[in-house]
């Protein structure tokens, strides 16, 4: 499983990508950011339709916590999304304006008394299927990665 | 019978199954029906024997787990039991690698599930 990275670094947008767009913090348009954020993917056999609720569940989460958590919701305030799709991986970058956040506030799913706990479990559910999963300026922003079908 | 429109619920010799007839869990309107459906069932059946039918989901999202946790808590304050049944192989490993499957007790099939509570009355 990969690890999760939290980073100060600047946010690595790509320099080629086929999607770079911004929306507001409206939850009503989670499905809509999402669909646009898969298709190019899709559209690509970049994720394989047996993987797709890998890719929309990976999506949700990020989505969510960007405009409801980074952004609380405030639909003045836009999430920044960009897809690149090159010969061997998918990245997926999303940005928010929030305060970020540090790897101290994710629960161990290992430690009995954050078993029961009724959140924090999504990073630890991308990392099971992401073979990257990065946060940038404190937290403010997410980099998704994963290798195509056959890539190495 | 309980608000959300896609919990379909079916009482036998005192225990519940409710199937939650809908393959995506993912927005928030429908987290939100979903639980508010199932804490209707525990005002309902407070100690309650219960089985939770996940075979049409498909997809869902973390949130969703949170709420199962919630729903698992009330349950067991109630001195009820509850279970998951017919999972497909997409969902399960979600369990899996949250360490949930320790917490839940899963059955491939609602009816086992069923036959199971049904050999152990509460």
């Amino acid at each position: 499983m990969a690890a999760v990275r939290i980073l100060d670094d600047p946010v690595p947008w790509p320099a080629e990508p086929v999607l770079d767009q911004s929306w507001p913090s409206r939850v009503d348009l989670k499905q809509q950011v999402i669909d646009a954020i898969a298709a190019p993917i899709l559209a690509a056999g970049a994720v394989t339709e047996n993987e797709r609720p890998w890719l929309l569940l990976c999506l949700d989460e990020v989505i969510v916590n960007a405009m409801l958590h980074g952004n609380e919701g405030d639909p003045t305030l836009l999430i920044r999304t960009a897809v690149a799709i090159d010969a061997g991986t998918w990245t997926v970058v999303v940005a928010d304006h929030g305060e970020g956040f540090s790897a101290s506030a994710v629960p161990d799913p290992e430690d009995p008394d954050s078993l029961l706990l009724e959140h924090g479990r999504g990073i630890r559910i991308m990392l099971q299927w992401l073979d990257q999963l990065t946060y940038y300026q404190r937290g403010t922003a997410v980099v998704l990665a994963r290798h195509r079908p056959g890539a190495t | 019978m309980p608000s959300c429109d896609f919990l379909h619920v079916q009482a036998y010799d005192g225990i519940v199954l409710a199937k939650v007839a809908k393959e995506r869990l993912l927005d928030a309107a429908a987290i939100n029906s979903l639980g508010e459906g199932l804490n209707q069932l525990l005002d309902r059946y407070p100690k309650i024997s219960l089985v939770l039918d996940l075979s049409e989901v498909g997809y869902l999202s973390s949130a969703v787990l949170g709420k199962l946790v919630a729903l698992h808590k009330q349950v067991k304050t109630l001195k009820g039991r509850m279970a998951l049944a017919g999972m497909k192989p997409a969902i399960l490993p979600l369990f899996k690698v949250t360490n949930l499957d320790k917490v839940f007790e899963i059955h491939a099939e609602a009816q086992l599930a069923l036959i199971a509570y049904r050999k152990k009355p509460l």
